[in-house]
């Protein structure tokens, strides 16, 4: 997997956190899409739009190996095709009525999407596949994607590395850009590290975020408010 | 026990805290329905007689009345150490977090009420930005319980805690928030959908 710009590759979670037979949204650029994953471990990813009415996909659930939206039960299966419509169980329903699957891949511990058409397949980083990398956590951070890459040491143009942070072992630190001055970080450690240092790298992931919003003015202090 | 007695407002979501305990611990309470919004009655002299600050909901125990979710939810949980527990330690984790749910978490049932009955915008409020600042305290505290192994805020299994803190993430799409931005807390909020005898309310689809 290239953790550069180009393909349209972008790591929308952690795989961790995408359990069998759930949905979840996720938002890349401002695209709203919807990320499942079927009763046999494989992930999708869609338009966040039910074909009938507009629902949000990510709003439905997983049954009998297809998506369902929230709204009329429409089923879906792998290949986006309407399977089942619950108010016409006789229907065969026309291979017309389907969700639009994007292209997904699924390696370092991160679900991917390639969201421009033509989008090329990924390419290998030795960095990332020399070793096995275990979730830490996913941060939102209110900030510009550009300043938080900046910050972490994501070398020009890259939006995800294997990191040299420190002496304790390597970092697999991924971007998703939501919108306009928000991203997600995902933060990876190389196995096997110790869960001390699964801790540091989760405290180390707030801080980047609090100092990332800071720059951007963005300041979320929870407290007693009226 | 005396027949448990609950002034509850449907669309409330302190009173679904009271009314998601008592399914899950499996008891039933007789239902009054106070008329908040549009009709105001949480102010009314009669309700007044009942809860003096107005606080909804009120849960009649043992004959005694205790207002607002945080007693009831403890009234409720007295005794049963599964759900309050006895070691001193974590009680006072439990105690930690009921104050926090009671306190700083209040910002987002404000957002909530203001965006569904008040027409707040979408604007970065002060009350916003409280309330958004009150959910990354639990997600990030979920996820330093993930890497130790934990999936509840205290402890094995659900306490009192998770009960007090669920609707404010369960619920914060009515003001705007989404799930994605976390990923600890959903994965939480899927978990407490599984209790069994868990109910929702409007806001929390009946499936996910």
């Amino acid at each position: 997997m290239s953790g550069t710009c180009d393909g349209g590759w972008y790591p929308l979670m952690l795989s961790a956190d995408l359990e069998l037979g759930t949905v979840a949204g996720s938002t890349v650029l401002g695209r709203d899409l919807a990320v499942w994953r079927d009763g046999e471990g494989q992930a999708h990813v869609w338009d966040d739009r039910c074909p009938h009415r507009g629902m949000r996909l990510s709003l439905g659930f997983v049954r009998e190996g297809a998506l369902a939206c929230l709204y009329h039960g429409w089923r879906f299966g792998v290949d986006g095709r309407c399977v089942h419509i619950p108010a016409h169980p006789d229907l065969s329903p026309p291979g017309t009525i389907r969700a639009a699957p994007l292209p997904v891949a699924e390696c370092h511990g991160l679900v991917w999407a390639s969201v421009e058409e033509d989008g090329s397949l990924p390419e290998g980083d030795p960095a990332m596949d020399a070793a096995a990398w275990v979730p830490v956590r996913s941060l939102r951070i209110e900030a510009p994607w550009q300043d938080v890459a900046r910050a972490v040491g994501m070398p020009d143009g890259h939006r995800a590395a294997a990191l040299d942070r420190d002496v304790e072992g390597r970092v697999l630190a991924a971007l998703l850009p939501v919108r306009e001055g928000a991203c997600m970080l995902h933060l990876l450690a190389a196995a096997s590290a110790g869960v001390e240092r699964l801790h540091d790298l989760a405290d180390w992931g707030q801080d980047v975020r609090a100092r990332a919003e800071e720059r951007a003015g963005q300041v979320f202090l929870a407290g007693v408010v009226a | 026990m005396s027949e448990l007695v609950l002034h509850d407002d449907e669309l409330d979501e302190d009173c679904y805290r009271v009314r998601l305990f008592l399914s899950l611990l499996g008891l039933e309470a007789r239902r009054v329905a106070v008329d908040v919004v549009p009709g105001g009655a949480q102010d009314s002299p009669g309700f007044r007689a009942v809860s003096p600050a107005g606080l909804l909901p009120v849960l009649r125990i043992d004959g005694q009345m205790v207002c607002g979710a945080g007693g009831a939810l403890l009234a409720l949980a007295h005794g049963r150490p599964a759900w309050l527990p006895e070691v001193r330690a974590d009680f006072a984790r439990v105690a930690h977090w009921l104050q926090f749910a009671a306190g700083p978490l209040r910002a987002t049932l404000l957002m909530r009420r203001a965006c569904l009955f008040g027409g707040a915008g979408d604007g970065q409020s002060a009350r916003r930005r409280a309330a958004v600042g009150a959910l990354r305290i639990m997600e990030d505290h979920l996820v330093h319980r993930r890497l130790e192994g934990g999936a509840w805020f205290v402890g094995d299994g659900p306490t009192v805690a998770d009960i007090a803190l669920f609707p404010a993430a369960a619920l914060c799409r009515d003001w705007g928030e989404e799930y994605s931005a976390y990923p600890a807390l959903r994965r939480w909020v899927r978990a407490v959908r599984g209790l069994p005898g868990f109910v929702t309310m409007p806001g929390i689809p009946d499936y996910g």
